[in-house]
């Protein structure tokens, strides 16, 4: 791992963020719940991403570009890409444009927001800034 | 205006990108059903184009649209300054951008049916994404101008 640029470890930490965040609820849905003295049970459920939009295959690829540098480091191999900082910059930027759109425009009715869309929204920023930091050290040569 | 001013791959994917916004408004989805009242039974269909479906892809594809076609309006004007990730930009999206079309041909979300405007809109998605790959190589061989 120590061939990684400090911008490619930011990527990367934002990949495996978004990635898990993509298993919490992003939507919940409010149902009626009963009374206390009735056994007080809530009948409201949330869903993640994989069932409440078709971000999905999106918001994985976006992980997968970002966490490229990092993978190929683990498997020690020479292997150079080098548009993935470019890529992981780009992706990242529009995966925040289509999370927020999907935060206000684009979002269910009648579904609360829930902490998963935001903790991926974390995610993709720090990809977009991972992706810039390390373009920047590319263009440095500081790698 | 001079046309002479656009690569190859910038021309390739500026049409390519006027033709996935046509495109964006013939029907992409359609959901049917029907019901049967006293023994009759009567069915009906509505069409949804790319921005009636409730998609991010719409989002997705104008961002798409938008990024082949600045650096071509920018060309032609005679503003085209150096954007060295333009055509990069517009090959990795448009690439994402197909694989994204072609993932909800093969799962079409809810009940919905597939309609002619998702298959023209692939084609016009790879063709943005083959003419910004052919600009990216004219970029390298310095072939512009």
């Amino acid at each position: 791992m120590g061939r990684l640029s400090q911008g490619q470890m930011v990527a990367a930490v934002g990949g495996i963020v978004l990635l898990v965040a993509m298993w919490l609820p992003w939507v919940g849905i409010s149902g009626p719940s009963l009374p206390s003295r009735l056994g007080g049970i809530d009948t409201s459920t949330s869903d993640n991403i994989w069932k409440s939009s078709s971000l999905d295959v999106y918001l994985v690829i976006t992980a997968v570009v970002a966490l490229l540098p990092a993978l190929m480091a683990l498997t020690d191999s020479t292997e150079e890409f080098s548009f993935v900082s470019a890529a992981a910059l780009l992706l990242g930027v529009v995966a925040v444009i289509l999370v927020i759109a999907f935060l206000t425009v684009d979002f269910p009715d009648g579904g609360d927001r829930k902490y998963g869309a935001f903790v991926g929204l974390g995610g993709a920023i720090v990809i977009a800034v991972g992706g810039f930091r390390a373009m920047q050290e590319e263009v440095a040569g500081e790698i | 205006m001079d046309a002479n001013r656009l690569s190859q791959g910038q021309l390739v994917a500026a049409i390519a990108a006027i033709a996935l916004f046509i495109i964006s408004f013939l029907p992409w989805f359609d959901i049917s059903g029907a019901v049967t009242v006293g023994g009759t039974t009567i069915g009906g269909s509505q069409n949804f184009n790319l921005w009636e479906a409730e998609n991010p892809l719409d989002i997705f594809l104008l961002i798409v649209i938008l990024v082949a076609l600045v650096p071509a309006a920018l060309s032609l004007l005679g503003d085209g300054g150096d954007a060295p990730m333009a055509s990069m930009a517009t090959a990795l999206l448009a690439g994402v951008g197909t694989l994204l079309i072609l993932y909800q041909i093969f799962d079409t979300p809810g009940d919905l049916g597939r309609k002619v405007g998702l298959f023209l809109g692939l084609i016009a998605c790879a063709a943005i994404a083959v003419g910004g790959y052919l600009s990216m190589q004219e970029d390298v061989g310095g072939e512009r101008y």
